[in-house]
């Protein structure tokens, strides 16, 4: 017979046992069809959110090139409504996108908020949570490691075989990887296939142009879960060594379940908000119309910027009256006050990105002891369902709505007569094509690598739980009480 | 004996620090709360200030064209937050508290949300409804997974049946200890809720405390059910927490996902396109369609006409603004429909999930759920259109702004009012404890422990 190394035969033996266990077989399958089907799920609810929104961006798109002949400051109004884009991989990991607002209406002069996110139309019920394969790997699975692994030690202990398998010559650090190892691999029972599958919907997307990307962060994904599977086998089999009984052993692993999926998520986003309390709406809005004022208000005809404006124009172009100007003047005064208020709303908007990521920076900082918040980020992070690719479809909707009233200003500006005294005038419309020739809205998701980087830190803290993990085993394999 | 009984389980160190700690999440829930109401406060006085400022701003610089001024003034109105809201946040911290809407249509202005870190919604907030349907379970079941188990491993069960003739008795004394300490805790809660938060003592909050002392029974007889199959300690856990994770995690959200596949709300977004049409497809328009159109909505302004020399009116604007408003009105209605819809379903499976409807329950107790959000944009509706009331003819009069009286537009609030549905509350209630306790029963007549063996 050829000699195997133990670690491999007490792996085997750990595999063998839960599999032998009754129910075992019933909840590996149980687990797997819940993760295919959610991840189903999701991805059907995935391509009919995004037909959707194609559907009404195409709709949106085709009314706005349709538009007849008209005076351009009225097609600031008429405006234009962005829909937002989930990633391609957003069907593993839900994580955000039920609180993120779908639509913006984008006009002149105003920076309206992004409305009907999956909250706004749902009722208490989503507080519980929303299953995804994402909520079923941080949540679910863990537990079942824990209710696996809970006894690996304490049983051999009860049962006194302990004492014969280090009389048989095998290493404390041998038991344990090798415990560790075969409940690792009971694990990759419940989640191997699934993911493998979840990988193979990605060939299924109707756009793929994102599949090079998709296909990167998924595998990063897979194995950031497999690290986060490897850290809980760990954990379990390091706490069933060190506990007297296996009861106290599977109390302390569930006060542990507890703590990381309940506890400390919730305090953080306690601590978070009395440290960095954000504005109101209403606190935000008035302290930029405070600000905007104060440079000056266009609709002030007294006002002193505007007056100085005035007065500066005339001389450079030696006239004594706005309507002799070679150029159309409100346009020119909406065109300042498009810049400045735009510039005044970006600051403060920009200050309140910063508290929210103060914020959460906060739950980042308890990520350090939370393996499954770390997990939560990364898993959010690299499925594009984060606040990261949030705020750059913001960013992205706030710009394209800025070029699009400065396009009416300075189409108003080079082509609409001074002399014309109100947008009805006929001769103050301009042709359609003018309204063709402005790009359509087209989202983009932030790049593989700013992906990456913006979840390095939770993959670190993955990584060093992992080290701090082994180290710990290697540090604990020579206090194993026998009895 | 249940002096001992009392002895022993507040000698266990286990037991008073589950109700230690029961007493520090609820606190903190509390601190939570009364944060949620002093933010709600701020926002109300806030926006009152604001709204009286920007109307004598706007006074100010008017060159006394009122409907000028009316396409910019808004007004607010407060959809009033209880102070038992501080206990059962619910959707509070999704829809804002005031909406502020001028007389343009009000479609687009009347689905602005608050500014809310998303992150920090998707955690959710740790109010005293989260302490409650999330932590009290875990500390019932600690205090109960092994009521006979433990003397049965420990080895005393033989010498409790040798000292009573009533094992049933020792066991209902036992358990009846534990609920008794369970809810001392609730009560001191919601008593220092009361002071702290400034709860009246309305029948809401009498729902409110009934709702909690129900799952707690339920949970109670949840266990002393799982208890009656006699099982080992561990497996008993075991149980007790796979019933926990499928009440507060699994079953609900599998619900939300049939919720939404079963009522997809696509008008949500197609109201948006057709409101935004329906308005500025009018300034393209012949002007009298647009007229009739509104004339026939508001016959009472029948009297005053478009001048027709002039290319604007305020008449004719308005007029095409309500044309934004109607023709988004099928979509809106259908949204409101399926919404409610959605209401429905939860509720109606919520009598099979006691997570479920006491999480409802406490919500709609405290006028935090979706049936108050959409209450109040009925009110913001009415609101809206008793402003169009109040402002229409005096802005097709060309009343000018300096002849009107502009100090009685203070924020106005609305109030969500309806009675305590009791029997809706507590039917679901008795009925799963009911049955729970039934099944017990039967199983420990079964096991012949009632005549303590012979």
């Amino acid at each position: 017979m050829k000699t195997r190394s133990p670690i491999l035969l007490l792996a085997a033996q750990v595999w063998k046992n839960i599999l032998f266990r009754p129910g075992s077989k019933a909840l590996i399958l149980v687990m797997n069809v819940l993760l295919i089907g959610f991840m189903i799920v999701g991805f059907l609810d995935l391509n009919e959110h995004q037909r959707q929104v194609h559907g009404f961006g195409e709709d949106v798109r085709e009314n706005w090139e349709n538009s007849p002949d008209k005076h351009p400051h009225r097609m600031a109004h008429y405006g234009y409504l962005v829909f937002r884009e989930k990633f391609p991989l957003s069907y593993f990991d839900f994580g955000m996108d039920s609180y993120l607002g779908n639509v913006i209406f984008l006009e002149a002069h105003k920076q309206n908020t992004a409305n009907f996110s999956e909250a706004n139309l749902s009722n208490g019920l989503l507080r519980f949570g929303e299953i995804s394969a994402g909520m079923i790997l941080q949540i679910l699975v863990p537990l079942l490691i824990f209710f696996w692994g809970y006894d690996l030690i304490t049983k051999d202990r009860e049962n006194g075989t302990l004492k014969i398998l280090f009389a048989q010559g095998v290493q404390g650090l041998e038991l344990i990887w090798g415990r560790v190892a075969g409940l690792f691999l009971a694990s990759l029972s419940l989640v191997g296939l699934p993911l493998v599958l979840g990988l193979g919907l990605l060939f299924f997307q109707p756009e793929n142009e994102l599949l090079g990307q998709s296909l990167i962060q998924y595998l990063v994904l897979a194995l950031a879960y497999l690290g986060y599977f490897l850290i809980l086998a760990l954990v379990s089999v390091l706490v069933s060594a060190k506990s007297q009984s296996s009861k106290s052993s599977l109390t302390t692993l569930i006060g542990f379940w507890l703590l990381f999926t309940l506890v400390i998520p919730k305090v953080s986003q306690v601590l978070g908000q009395s440290f960095f309390p954000n504005p109101s709406k209403i606190e935000f809005d008035s302290a930029v119309e405070e600000e905007i004022i104060r440079q000056g208000d266009s609709h002030n005809p007294n006002d002193p910027h505007y007056a100085a404006l005035k007065d500066s124009l005339l001389r450079a172009y030696q006239v004594d009256s706005v309507q002799k100007l070679p150029f159309n003047y409100s346009g020119f005064v909406m065109r300042e006050g498009e810049r400045l208020s735009t510039e005044t709303y970006l600051s403060h908007q920009k200050k309140l990105q910063e508290t929210f990521l103060d914020q959460q920076q906060v739950i980042r900082m308890a990520a350090w002891l939370d393996p499954f918040l770390a997990i939560k980020l990364a898993s959010m992070g690299l499925s594009g369902t984060d606040d990261a690719m949030y705020q750059s479809f913001k960013d992205q909707s706030e710009s394209f709505r800025y070029e699009l009233a400065q396009t009416m200003n300075n189409l108003q500006i080079d082509l609409i007569s001074n002399r014309v005294k109100s947008s009805s005038d006929p001769s103050a419309r301009l042709t359609q094509d003018h309204w063709k020739s402005m790009p359509d809205f087209h989202q983009q998701f932030l790049p593989l690598g700013e992906v990456l980087s913006n979840e390095i830190g939770s993959l670190l803290i993955l990584a060093l739980w992992l080290v701090a993990g082994v180290a710990l085993s290697v540090f604990y394999s020579h206090r194993i009480k026998v009895v | 004996m249940i002096k001992y009984l009392f002895t022993d389980f507040y000698r266990s160190k286990a037991h008073s620090i589950g109700l230690l700690l029961l007493l520090v999440a609820g606190l903190v829930s509390l601190e939570i709360g009364s944060r949620f109401l002093e933010r709600a406060e701020r926002v109300s006085e806030k926006t009152a200030a604001h709204q009286a400022e920007s109307i004598q701003r706007n006074v100010s610089h008017s060159t006394g064209e009122l409907g000028l001024l009316m396409y910019y003034q808004r007004f607010g109105l407060e959809n009033e937050v209880p102070r038992l809201a501080g206990l059962s946040i619910g959707q509070r911290d999704i829809y804002p508290s005031v909406q502020s809407v001028n007389v343009r249509n009000l479609e687009e202005q009347r689905y602005s949300t608050d500014l809310m870190n998303p992150l920090f919604q998707l955690l959710g907030n740790m109010d005293f409804s989260f302490v409650l349907i999330y932590f009290f379970p875990l500390v019932i079941v600690a205090f109960g997974f092994n009521l006979v188990s433990e003397e049965r491993e420990g080895g005393t069960w033989s010498l409790v049946l040798s000292q009573t003739d009533s094992p049933m008795d020792f066991l209902r004394c036992k358990l009846a200890i534990r609920l008794l300490g369970v809810l001392a805790v609730l009560v001191l809660l919601l008593a220092v809720a009361v002071f702290y938060l400034d709860i009246p003592l309305d029948s809401f909050f009498w729902a409110f405390g009934v709702i909690a002392v129900a799952y707690v029974l339920f949970w109670f007889a949840l266990v002393w059910l799982v208890v009656s199959f006699q099982l080992s300690s561990n497996l008993n856990a075991q149980i007790l927490l796979a019933c926990w994770v499928f009440l507060n995690l699994i079953i609900p959200a599998g619900i939300n996902v049939v919720q939404r596949w079963a009522f997809p709300i696509p008008e949500a977004m197609t109201a948006v396109i057709e409101n935004r049409e329906g308005y500025h497809a009018q300034w393209d328009r012949e002007k009298e369609p647009t007229l009739e159109h509104f004339y026939s909505k508001y016959p009472q302004y029948g009297e005053f006409q478009h001048p027709k020399d002039q290319d604007f009116s305020w008449l004719w604007y308005f007029a095409m603004q309500q044309l934004g408003d109607d023709e988004a009105r099928k979509s809106v209605k259908e949204m409101r429909g399926k919404l409610e819809q959605r209401m429905e379903m939860a509720s109606k499976v919520s009598w099979l999930v006691p997570t479920v409807h006491t999480q409802l329950s406490l919500n709609s107790a405290s006028f935090s759920d979706m049936g108050n959000y959409l209450q109040y944009m009925g009110a913001l509706e009415d609101f809206h259109e008793a402003k169009k009331g109040y402002f229409f003819p005096l802005i097709f009069e060309e009343k000018s702004v300096f002849e009107m009286d502009w100090d009685g537009f203070a924020l106005e609030s609305f109030r969500d009012q309806h009675p305590v549905q009791w029997i809706g509350i507590l039917a679901p209630f008795i009925l799963s404890v009911l049955v729970l306790l039934l099944w017990a029963n039967r199983n420990y007549t079964k096991s012949g422990i009632y005549s303590n063996g012979k």
